[in-house]
């Protein structure tokens, strides 16, 4: 290019130099309490806070037929109201030990964390057990939250991202329990019953496969009574019974496109394809390959295509994701009306490319160096490493793996990164869809 | 050079809490020792101040450059030009080439971005933590040596615009919102949105942008904040090699008009877009900079009592009660160089009556104008209120943009450190003094979000 430019002295710097390893930077304690809670600790005494996350078996799957969000309300009305505390007067529990208590449902688990300080932790832990074990399910607090999810659904009616990843979401999975809204619809929201919710709350309030991730201002002796005390009382569990096998759409030449017309001046395109799982033995191809195409942010191929080259994009990424039961590529991009085929066209052909030439040695070795090295900015305090240390459990990693995940990532070749993409990005099974009024895009469906 | 460490050591002394006790109904209720930022500054001779955070829990280090300009420091007619800047900023110098800079810092393992308001416009990257050289090194770089060429300019100004329409235009309640800001501060300042008006985006160029830049940014008129794995002495060190040579700019200070839009107003936006109403109203109020600034602390205790949490006033009357709404908050911030405001907000509930639950809130309102603020009210919220500030402790970035917004409206490290303080004593008449200077019918602008009519 331009003769001027000169690279600063640490350009140079960087080829010789690759980031330090940072998995020394977390030592990982995998313990059991004295009551035999399983649990991952990191102490950490920066700040004189401790934060737990924790999950087990369950999650959106289990939720009737017809009563979709039902295991999501049951997050919603878990912390409104436990043992002789009515809502109001638990949130003031709550706030007199300034401990942010909360619960989650995703697809197949239920969870929820806990951030304490260090001085309020037997107070604290003890709302934890309360909602875990004497929920009150009252009667006004049900209705309450099932007004206000009601209203958050009708909300997200408005919202480009949740239309576009409903639809993308049931054209991906169809009747597969992972085609459901984990927040159901505003009608089975309605037809969700106390019943109901104590029924799912007997399933999935249990020890069975309950993992426990803690971090902060404690040690084991300290804070293995508290789980003892938080999770004890639980139920061990029966069985539940796991997602069934998930087979892709058929194959279609040229894939499939579903426009959702919407009187919007950008349209949004949210792309997917069959992935692979966590545990497959191309994972961390498949990393290094999403983030060369469109997982590496401004590195990306696809930010520099649509948006540097372009400018038709604020951005263009890609992700991976997975479940028990299957994997997920997918890409999104959001352009005017009259543009969005032409995004997605550089999309498409920016697939091809990768499937056919994978990735170059230059391409290979910056995305191993982003890989390897942004490990230690996720460990920015007790809750992102708590969520670090709860995911690297449900994934069946080893409290040793952050060490290993860097000689795991360096092994990826160029070859390696070629076969995930061949693997991945195939164009017969490819799923579009658009929301926006697109310009120059026909429907497939 | 003058350094203000010495000096701010007294004053984190000071600024330890003691735990006042008050007793309550449900007994005693202490309020948290929040405890402090551990906090050290400097400034260079060519008036770079220098904020650091030191916190040794992962090899990291977050570094930031803030800039004393925002999207209310525009010239006419350039609406947007400070978020443009803030774009094209990334698009090279002599030495880093177009679009290089973040690629630089992710193959160190790092992420980078930027952000504008209507205040400041800020950078930053994190890192590990023996990197941070090379990023101030190219921080610096930029805060003088950048180029700009219309081949570069051009598509960034169409992503400013998609980004516009991803952001405003395809948001119903987006576009309600600017409407209410210009309704409440006229066609100026605050009034006018940080990403600019399409209309003026598109008339801006190299020239606009390169004046801009000239303008604003100068290392007197910039604040360097590093947070993480690192010290004072290493980023003082740094910061005198990379930042130091950089010249000092005359820069004009800032001002902010005092004017408003015409009030009361009412804004509706009826779109058919809209699936669930909703209901808005913001008071004209001051900031810890402008207007009856004295008001500020106690205003902030205010909007926690009122709206701040599922125990607050609103939520408990309109939400548990009366079962009108599924929502409703209050919420008030006092960090701007000019005027700010008082706002509340609620979501009917479903077949619920936008007119109901505004003749509800504002009945919420008028209860509190007339006194009865309970003591138990007030320590619950400052509680609340205090706890916030060892949760934003735990935070690597919590810190940083705490103090990046504090320097860059007007205020200072030891105002921040004050902070719990000064929440602390507020007392229940100040309460209600400020809320009766604030919450006047007269000076508010009501929002309605609803449906297309059928």
């Amino acid at each position: 290019m331009i003769s001027f430019v000169r690279p600063l002295a640490w350009l140079l710097a960087i080829i010789v130099a690759l980031p330090a390893s940072t998995a020394q930077a977390i030592d990982i304690k995998p313990l059991t309490s004295p009551g035999g809670v399983r649990y991952w600790l990191v102490q950490d005494s920066t700040v004189p806070i401790i934060s737990i996350n924790f999950s087990m078996a369950g999650g959106a799957v289990l939720d009737p037929v017809g009563k979709e969000g039902a295991t999501s309300l049951l997050a919603s009305v878990l912390d409104q109201g436990a043992g002789p505390h009515d809502a109001a007067a638990f949130k003031t529990l709550q706030d007199d030990a300034a401990a942010r208590l909360g619960f989650w449902a995703g697809a197949e688990r239920f969870g929820g964390s806990l951030r304490m300080l260090r001085d309020a932790r037997t107070q604290s832990v003890d709302l934890l057990r309360l909602a875990l074990t004497e929920p009150r399910f009252d009667a006004e607090a049900l209705e309450r939250l099932r007004r206000a999810t009601i209203a958050g659904l009708r909300r997200g009616e408005e919202q480009p991202s949740s239309i576009a990843a409903r639809a993308l979401n049931r054209a991906t999975f169809g009747e597969h329990p992972y085609g459901r809204q984990v927040s159901g619809t505003a009608a089975s929201v309605a037809a969700i019953t106390l019943e109901d919710l104590k029924a799912l709350a007997a399933r999935q309030l249990t020890r069975n496969n309950l993992i426990v991730a803690v971090v902060g201002d404690t040690n084991a002796q300290e804070i293995g009574p508290l789980l003892d005390r938080a999770f004890g009382a639980l139920p061990s569990g029966g069985p539940l019974p796991e997602a069934p096998t998930w087979a892709p759409q058929p194959p279609k030449p040229g894939g499939r496109l579903l426009v959702v017309q919407r009187a919007i001046p950008q349209s949004l395109a949210l792309m997917s394809l069959p992935g692979i799982k966590r545990d497959d033995p191309d994972w961390y191809a498949a990393t290094v390959m999403n983030y060369v195409l469109g997982g590496g942010g401004f590195s990306s191929r696809l930010m520099n295509e649509v948006r540097d080259r372009r400018g038709l994009a604020y951005g263009a990424s890609s992700r991976l994701s997975y479940y028990a039961k299957g994997g997920l590529f997918t890409a999104s991009v959001a352009t005017m009306n009259e543009r969005v085929a032409e995004s997605i066209a550089i999309i498409r052909a920016q697939f091809t490319l990768m499937a056919q030439d994978g990735v170059t040695e230059r391409e290979l070795t910056e995305a191993k160096q982003f890989l390897v090295g942004s490990l230690a900015l996720t460990l920015d305090s007790t809750a992102s490493i708590a969520g670090l240390l709860h995911q690297m459990q449900v994934d069946g990693l080893s409290p040793d793996h952050l060490g290993r995940r860097k000689e795991l990532l360096e092994r990826v070749t160029a070859e390696d990164v070629r076969r995930a993409a061949r693997r991945l990005l195939r164009e017969d099974a490819l799923t579009i869809v658009v929301v926006g009024q697109p310009v120059g895009l026909t429907p497939t469906e | 050079m003058i350094t203000r460490r010495t000096a701010l050591s007294g004053l984190l002394a000071a600024g330890a809490i003691a735990a006042p006790r008050i007793a309550s109904a449900q007994g005693a209720i202490t309020l948290p020792l929040p405890g402090r930022f551990g906090v050290e500054t400097f400034s260079l001779a060519n008036g770079l101040r220098g904020v650091v955070l030191p916190s040794a829990r992962a090899p990291v280090v977050l570094h930031m450059v803030w800039y004393e300009v925002g999207g209310a420091d525009e010239p006419e007619g350039q609406s947007g030009i400070a978020h443009f800047l803030e774009h094209l900023m990334f698009k090279g110098t002599p030495t880093v080439p177009p679009g290089e800079f973040s690629k630089i810092v992710a193959r160190s393992g790092g992420r980078d971005n930027a952000f504008t308001s209507h205040d400041y416009t800020g950078y930053h990257q994190i890192v590990a933590s023996d990197r941070l050289e090379m990023v101030m090194e190219m921080e610096a770089d930029r805060m003088t040596n950048l180029v700009l060429t219309e081949k570069e300019v051009v598509p960034e100004r169409d992503v400013v615009l998609e980004e516009r329409r991803s952001r405003i235009e395809n948001s119903p309640a987006a576009l309600l919102d600017e409407a209410a800001r210009e309704a409440m501060f006229g066609r100026r300042g605050y009034g006018i949105p940080v990403s600019g008006w399409p209309d003026e985006i598109r008339k801006l160029g190299v020239p606009e942008a390169i004046a801009f830049y000239r303008r604003f940014y100068a290392p007197n008129n910039a604040i360097l904040i590093v947070a993480g794995d690192t010290s004072v002495e290493t980023v003082r060190r740094l910061a005198e090699k990379h930042y130091g040579p950089i010249a000092r700019r005359d820069v004009a200070p800032r001002t902010r008009s005092a004017q408003h839009g015409e009030l009361p107003r009412l804004v509706v936006r009826r779109d058919q877009r809209v699936r669930q109403p909703q209901w808005g109203r913001d008071f004209l109020a001051p900031s810890y900079r402008m207007g009856e600034t004295r008001h500020a602390f106690a205003l902030q205790v205010a909007a926690q009592i009122l709206g701040g949490s599922q125990i607050s006033r609103l939520y408990r009357s309109l939400v548990v009660d009366k079962k009108i709404a599924v929502s409703a908050n209050a919420g008030y911030s006092a960090g701007a160089l000019g005027l700010s405001s008082f706002g509340f907000g609620a979501t009917p509930a479903p077949q619920g009556d936008i007119a109901k639950v505004e003749a509800a809130v504002m009945e919420e309102v008028d209860r509190f104008l007339q006194g009865g603020v309970t003591e138990e009210e007030i320590t619950r919220a400052k509680r609340r209120m205090l706890a916030s500030v060892v949760y934003a402790r735990d935070s690597l970035a919590s810190g940083p943009h705490i103090f990046g917004q504090a320097l860059t409206t007007g205020r200072t490290v030891a105002d921040v450190i004050a902070w719990p303080e000064r929440i602390a004593a507020v007392t229940a008449a100040e309460i209600e003094a400020a809320a009766r200077a604030v919450l006047v019918p007269a000076r508010a602008v009501t929002s309605h979000l609803l449906p297309a009519e059928t």
